[in-house]
């Protein structure tokens, strides 16, 4: 049986259960929004919520894609009761999380939520090539049109402003100095690109794009800024088998086996920019005809 | 040197005597000379210098304006030193998951929807056409849209005879109570009963013409459509019958309800049974490459088949059909379209589908 964790109507996840369903492998689909109540039968300890009721034995494997396993926790009045109740019922999920992450997976709860800057320190000790980079409260070592800013989270929009396409915080140059000092930011070299390479890693096997934007200005910095009439094209590309070879060291380092990884190319270098461990890959995957959807479907 | 590459999602189709151009990023054909294939193909094994320097000045000219089509189209781009062999070709398979994909119901009477629904919902087909040659009532497609609120269906496409209780507020109701009609199409329409406006979740069209199924599988410019999905399914597959089922109005199950051979009834066959019958998917996998005339010709991997409605001239040695489609009226040859009702070498087979009619209607409407 294989467990699918992810958001109600996420595309991915759907594209992905067409085919277990084509292939006739079972599985169970938990939603972000499912709490879930830990009980034991006849030894066997299983799980159920309102939707879904499993043995943890019984799972052969899991895909983490979004979301993540929750549980109810029991209150109680007496304080010190409560307090070690609670410990008693964090150990327990503890232990039902770790036995789920010890089968075959894609992904994991515990490492789903990727540091920037620390992928980025992981990623120059497997002597991958990485723009310089710098924190800092002020634009005093900015070189000018130089370098770039952008966030260090993982959800780079903010909900509820004004309106959506204004909400994205873009990779983007700074042009002129700021007076003021400000809450600390993150800086880097800006690379003069040939192209973007948008690599899909999936348990040591890469499956690499090409996103070629050099003829188009409106693209230039960051390819998530669509021009829709004359969309880039995304073709299949092969990354050289060094910096391949480097990549997979640095998945295995951050223990992350599926993720889509950003690189710049400029001139005989591949720049290393970030790994997105929920991102979408669909687009990608469907003109380069990579049928990733199918290939996570085989692997579960 | 400098050396052209060309990039791998434009698909270059070659035809007896021009080709087609097919990007299948943009979603965009073009036709164009054997000169600019044969140079296109010099690009991939010499340098650009070199290949100029095969040309005299005047043709030189012209094959670099040839190159600087491709880089302004962006088909390609430039390295020097060498080609960059970094950008490997795009794989031309075909993935899916539908076990059938398209079902196209002959329709008289709606109660055969009872019969075969569970069978659609089972093999979880994603389309459904369905012609009927009588007019339907405004329950009649509310009962269609209905029955199929809990499948995987994603569109349901009904030809129906028009009838004048078809107003505008039927098409509002319509609109309402529905999910997953796509397209109406009512033929039989003297005059549509108001103006159809962009409003509604489905397309909408009154067609004076008597339609019948016969009617299918016409070959024309403005059917042809360079989708990547499509293309790839072309390549490998036959472009109107992989993954369709279809009934017709007897019930009879069969590739397309316009095809003679019958794989069993609903009456005493499920779908799922006449799936499994050994000829079933005979011509699933018969593709362009192997049809007489298509095979030369520049469109075949952009074009739709027909298997129904053939020249009926070639038989293979398996014993399928491989004469080009009846209504293609495309000559890869000559380069020229011409009405193919009235093509002297088509008569016969126009007449042994007993088709006549469409001849005369030709000659009468010009
Ligand atoms: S085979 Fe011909 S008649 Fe049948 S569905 Fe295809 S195009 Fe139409
Ligand atoms: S010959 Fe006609 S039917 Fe055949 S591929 Fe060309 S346009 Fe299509």
């Amino acid at each position: 049986m294989i467990l699918i964790l992810s958001k109600n109507q996420e595309t991915t996840t759907n594209e992905v259960i067409k085919w277990l369903l084509a292939m006739e492998k079972k599985f169970i689909r938990v939603h972000e929004d499912e709490f879930f109540e830990i009980k034991t039968k006849e030894k066997r300890v299983y799980i159920e919520s309102k939707r879904n009721c499993f043995f943890i034995d019984e799972i052969t494997s899991v895909w983490y894609r979004r979301g993540g396993l929750k549980f109810k926790r029991f209150k109680y009045d007496h304080p010190s009761v409560d307090i070690h109740m609670n410990e008693h019922q964090h150990w327990l999920e503890d232990y039902i999380i770790k036995t789920i992450e010890s089968k075959k997976h894609i992904n994991k709860q515990s490492t789903s939520h990727v540091n920037k800057l620390w992928i980025l320190e992981q990623a120059k000790k497997a002597d991958l090539d990485v723009p310089e980079y710098f924190l800092a409260e002020h634009t005093n070592d900015v070189i000018l049109n130089k370098t770039i800013t952008k966030p260090i989270t993982g959800n780079i929009t903010i909900n509820g402003f004004r309106d959506y396409a204004d909400s994205i915080m873009y990779t983007s140059v700074i042009e002129e100095k700021e007076p003021n000092d400000f809450f600390i930011s993150f800086f880097q070299e800006k690379i003069e690109k040939d192209f973007e390479i948008r690599s899909f890693y999936l348990d040591g096997k890469i499956y690499s794009t090409a996103i070629i934007s050099q003829n188009d200005e409106q693209t230039k910095i960051d390819f998530r800024k669509y021009n829709l009439e004359k969309p880039n094209r995304n073709v299949r590309y092969n990354l050289p088998k060094d910096v391949e070879e480097k990549t997979r060291q640095l998945m295995r380092s951050l223990d992350i086996n599926c993720g889509s990884i950003d690189f710049i190319k400029s001139g005989d270098k591949y720049y290393f920019l970030e790994v997105n461990t929920v991102g979408q890959f669909l687009g990608v995957s469907t003109v380069c005809n990579y049928a990733l959807e199918k290939e996570i479907a085989d692997y579960l | 040197m400098r050396y052209f590459n060309l990039f791998s999602d434009i698909l270059i189709t070659k035809g007896a005597s021009r080709i087609l151009i097919s990007d299948l990023q943009r979603n965009v054909s073009e036709l164009h000379s054997l000169e600019l294939h044969e140079l296109i193909e010099e690009l991939k094994t010499s340098a650009i210098e070199e290949v100029l320097g095969f040309y005299d000045n005047e043709s030189k000219e012209i094959a670099q304006e040839y190159l600087d089509f491709l880089l302004e189209k962006e088909y390609g781009f430039i390295t020097s030193g060498n080609w960059d062999h970094n950008f490997p070709p795009l794989s031309y398979d075909f993935h899916d998951y539908n076990i059938i994909s398209d079902i196209f119901i002959e329709l008289e009477d709606i109660s055969v929807l009872n019969k075969i629904k569970n069978a659609i919902i089972n093999l979880k087909i994603k389309h459904i056409v369905i012609y009927c040659s009588k007019d339907l009532s405004f329950d009649d497609f509310y009962e269609i849209d209905n029955h199929f609120k809990d499948s995987a269906i994603e569109s349901i496409e009904i030809f129906s005879s028009f009838n004048t209780n078809v107003n505008e507020a039927f098409f509002q109701n319509l609109n309402l109570k529905t999910a997953r009609i796509h397209s109406l199409v009512f033929y039989n329409c003297q005059k549509a009963p108001f103006e159809v406006k962009d409003i509604f979740r489905f397309t909408l069209n009154f067609s004076d013409q008597d339609l019948k199924i016969s009617c299918c599988g016409k070959v024309d410019l403005k059917y042809f459509s360079t989708n990547l999905t499509k293309v790839l399914e072309a390549v490998n597959h036959n472009s109107c019958l992989h993954k369709k089922i279809g009934i017709d109005r007897n019930g009879n199950i069969k590739n397309c309800p316009a095809m003679p051979q019958s794989f069993g009834n609903i009456k005493e066959t499920t779908l799922e049974e006449a799936l499994h019958h050994p000829d079933f998917k005979k011509y699933w996998n018969l593709t362009k490459d192997q049809i007489e005339g298509c095979k030369d010709c520049e469109f075949r991997h952009v074009c739709t088949d027909c298997r129904a409605y053939t020249e009926q001239t070639h038989i293979n040695k398996s014993g399928l059909d491989t004469s080009k489609p009846l209504k293609c009226g495309y000559s890869p040859y000559t380069n020229e379209w011409e009405e193919w009702s009235t093509n002297p070498l088509k008569q016969k087979a126009i007449k042994e589908y007993g088709m006549s009619f469409i001849t005369e209607l030709f000659r009468q409407t010009n």
